[in-house]
Formats: C-alpha cells, sequence, structure tokens
C-alpha cells in the first residue's frame, strides 16, 4: 500500500484546516438561515461532510480521510465551536475512510465519492442518536436526516469531485498523486 | 491567538499539562455525550460552568460575550426538541408542532449537555497555548512529531488563508460574478472560492514540507522539543480536584433523591 509522506501528509493537513476555516464562513451562513429555512439549513448541511472525502479524492492514499476530517474538527474546535466537533469529525473521517477503504482506496468517481459522504452522514446519525439528537417524532427524523444524506451525496459527490477537476486542470495535483501503473507502462513504450 | 485572547490573570488552569487537561476534558465530554439522564447532565453543566466561569482568568464581560453562542445552542436544541420531539402525554398541539412532556424533558436533556459541550469547550480553549499543546501532545502522549509539526505549521498559515479569501471575495465583486439560483449556485460558489484557495494552499503546503525536509526533519527520528513540557504538582491538583468534582456529580445525581 502507498504510504503516505511528510509531504502528503502537511498537505493532508493543510487541507482539513482550510476546510475548518471554510466551515467557519458556512457556519454564520448556516445560522443565518438557521431559524427561517429549516429545510434549506439541512440542505446545506452536506459542507461539513466534504473535508475527508475531498482530501482523499485528491491525494488517494490510504488514511487522508480520516486524517483531514480531524484536523479541520480539531481547526473548527479552535476557533469556537468546542472540543464536541472533534468527536464528530473522527467519526465522520473513520466513516468515509472505511467507504474508500472497502473499495481498496481505488474509486475516485462521484457515485463512490457520494457513497463516502453519506456514511459521514451516517456516523454522524449514529452520534446523534447517542447523544438524543434523534428522538424526534418518525416524520421529523426521516425529513431531517433524509435530507442531509441527499446534501452529503451532492456535497461530497458532485461537488467535491467537480473542484478537484478543476484543481486537475490548474495542474497542482500533478506533483502529488502516486504515480498509476498506467503510467509507468507509458515508459515501455 | 489575537490579543483579545489575553486573560486578567493566569489561574491554576493555566499550569496544567496541556495534554493532560485536554485528555481529562475530553473524557468529560464522552460521558456528556453518552449520558442520558437528566440531573447528572444538569450538574455536568454546572460542573463545567464553574471551571469556566470561575477558573479561566477571564474577564466578565468577555466570558458573557463568549456565552451568547453557547445560550443560543441551549435555546435552539430546546426549542426543536420541544416541538418536534417524541412524546406521549401531550400539552399542546397545533399543526405539525407538539409539545410533550417527553419533549420537554428530552429538550432540557439537549439543552444542559450543549451547555456542557459549549463550558468544556471554552474552558480547555481559553486556558491553552495552542503551540504548547502540541508540543505536550509530543512529549507526554507520544503523539508523532509529523502531525504536530504539520498542525502548527498549518496554524500558523491561517492568517493568510484569511487573507487569501477576503481577497477572492473582493476580486469576484469588483469582476461583477453573479451566482445562479439554488444548487447549482451553492455549487458555482464553492467552486468559485475553493479553486484557488485549494491550489495556493496545496502548493504552499508542498514547499513548506520541502523546506522542513531539506533542514533534515525526519518522520519518526528521535528528537529534542524547543519547548519542554512535563508534569508537575499543578498536574496531580488538577486531577485530584476533577476526580474529587466528577465524584459529587455523580453523588448529586445518583445518591441525593429528588
Amino acid at each position: 500500500m502507498k504510504k503516505l509522506t511528510f509531504t502528503d501528509l502537511l498537505i493532508t493537513i493543510m487541507v482539513g484546516v482550510v476546510f475548518g476555516i471554510l466551515m467557519k464562513f458556512w457556519d454564520d451562513l448556516y445560522t443565518a438561515i438557521k431559524p427561517v429555512l429549516p429545510v434549506a439549513r439541512q440542505l446545506l448541511y452536506g459542507m461539513w461532510f466534504m473535508n475527508g472525502v475531498f482530501a482523499f479524492l485528491l491525494i488517494r492514499k490510504p488514511g487522508v480521510a480520516l486524517i483531514a476530517s480531524i484536523a479541520g474538527a480539531g481547526l473548527s474546535a479552535f476557533i469556537g465551536h468546542g472540543l464536541g466537533v472533534l468527536i464528530y469529525g473522527a467519526a465522520q473521517g473513520l466513516a468515509a475512510e472505511l467507504l474508500f477503504a472497502a473499495f481498496r482506496y481505488r474509486k475516485f468517481s462521484i457515485p463512490f465519492a457520494g457513497l463516502a459522504g453519506v456514511a459521514s452522514c451516517a456516523a454522524s446519525f449514529g452520534l446523534d442518536l447517542i447523544y438524543g439528537y434523534a428522538d424526534l417524532e418518525t416524520w421529523a427524523l426521516i425529513v431531517k436526516y433524509g435530507l442531509r444524506a441527499v446534501s452529503a451525496f451532492i456535497f461530497t459527490g458532485v461537488f467535491a469531485v467537480l473542484v478537484i477537476r478543476a484543481l486537475e486542470a490548474t495542474g497542482v495535483t500533478n506533483s502529488i498523486r502516486p504515480v498509476a501503473k498506467e503510467e509507468y507502462s507509458l515508459l515501455d513504450r | 491567538m489575537p490579543a483579545w485572547f489575553t486573560p486578567e490573570r493566569m489561574t491554576w488552569l493555566f499550569r496544567v499539562n496541556p495534554a493532560l487537561k485536554f485528555a481529562v476534558f475530553l473524557l468529560l465530554l464522552f460521558i456528556t455525550l453518552f449520558n442520558r439522564n437528566l440531573p447528572l447532565a444538569a450538574w455536568l453543566a454546572v460542573l463545567s460552568a464553574i471551571l469556566l466561569y470561575g477558573f479561566s482568568g477571564y474577564s466578565a464581560k468577555k466570558l458573557a460575550l463568549l456565552s451568547i453562542p453557547i445560550a443560543l445552542s441551549f435555546a435552539s436544541s430546546f426549542i426543536t426538541m420541544a416541538l418536534f420531539g417524541k412524546g406521549d402525554t401531550v400539552l399542546w398541539q397545533w399543526g405539525i408542532f407538539k409539545i410533550s412532556e417527553e419533549s420537554i424533558r428530552h429538550g432540557l436533556l439537549l439543552g444542559t449537555k450543549s451547555l456542557s459541550f459549549g463550558f468544556t469547550g471554552f474552558a480547555f480553549l481559553l486556558t491553552v497555548e495552542p503551540v504548547l499543546f502540541f508540543y505536550a501532545m509530543m512529549q507526554q502522549f507520544r503523539l508523532p512529531s509529523k502531525y504536530a509539526y504539520s498542525f502548527i505549521a498549518s496554524i500558523r498559515l491561517l492568517p493568510v488563508i484569511a487573507e487569501e479569501i477576503q481577497v477572492r471575495s473582493n476580486a469576484l465583486k469588483v469582476r461583477g460574478i453573479t451566482f445562479s439560483r439554488g444548487v447549482r449556485g451553492v455549487g458555482e460558489r464553492i467552486r468559485s472560492y475553493t479553486v484557488p484557495l485549494f491550489a495556493q494552499s496545496i502548493r504552499r503546503a508542498q514547499r513548506i514540507a520541502i523546506a522542513m525536509e531539506a533542514k533534515q526533519y525526519q518522520m519518526g527520528a528521535a528528537r529534542t522539543y524547543f519547548y519542554s513540557t512535563s508534569y508537575s504538582r499543578h498536574d496531580a491538583i488538577f486531577l485530584a480536584v476533577m476526580a474529587v468534582s466528577v465524584a459529587a456529580v455523580f453523588w448529586l445525581s445518583f445518591g441525593v433523591p429528588y
């Protein structure tokens, strides 16, 4: 298995931290519309699952999703969301990591990225169950977490993959990705 | 840390080893997370409030300001749960809103839990120096240095990243960029901010990593530390105080009949 070099690790944590800041801005938006538009609010929730998936799509090595997710949550905790988010970040990152591991870290397309986001969403639902956020009337439960899962898929599947493609176009990813087999075989021609 | 985050006085909480403090506070959070008992949740909130308001060493004005988001999270988790929570003993119903005895009780439980989360979080963050925290994690808890230094480097770059977001936002404004409505608009907004931001951050991270390795930083190599952290008698006092308080909290919740 391809191991993380120090450069990979530093980039992973940097990506996590940048997401931590973006989530801070996102949180302001989220809080502003929280009381007025409960449905839109759940649809914006997917941003919180993007971090780990995005980092994995970028670096494509084992461990990245978990580390980036913890880094992002750690930063959120430091800039005022409290240590509680750290527990959520770790669980969400772990779920995404396990999903990518289940496909042997070889799938990078929209459906798999989206599924990893939904897995993160499921992990956060599990923590909500333990915490007590999920003891709602059945209809409210389905609406809340259903919308959240849809949002997770859109953010981590569609948005993250599209941003990664745009980053690939800038050329910045060339120097950090592991070299694929096909690229080695080009040398033999 | 901005100058705003300087305490009025250094309390004993500052002198506790940051890594140890982190472990103990994380344990408190886990108790809060798994707890479903209302008196216990309430007493845990009281304990964390005492830690924050009594021993963080910040002025009452600053603490009051910092309490606003905590109070809001209490209110929002209480109200949502009271209105939409499960329950059979209905007290009031109007359309989709239904308040029952159980849902109110549950709302209070959630509310006090978010108070504990908020108070404990701030009590930790206000009394810890981020850089020293990572040094203590390396020295006392054997966190591999590659994680700690990556975090420290990233934290150092926060102001640069925040400035870049501002610059990007101004640039989009000057160019008169408008976004579509709905989901497409959200996607466009994310893309137009994140692509330049990440491209820059990735390049920067790569440069730092190469510079560190050029100066002979090696992952996993034995090393010495610029700031040395250790355990002291303050840590013994801290552990004793926390053990007694948590025992008291459990006794008040389960030992005293209500």
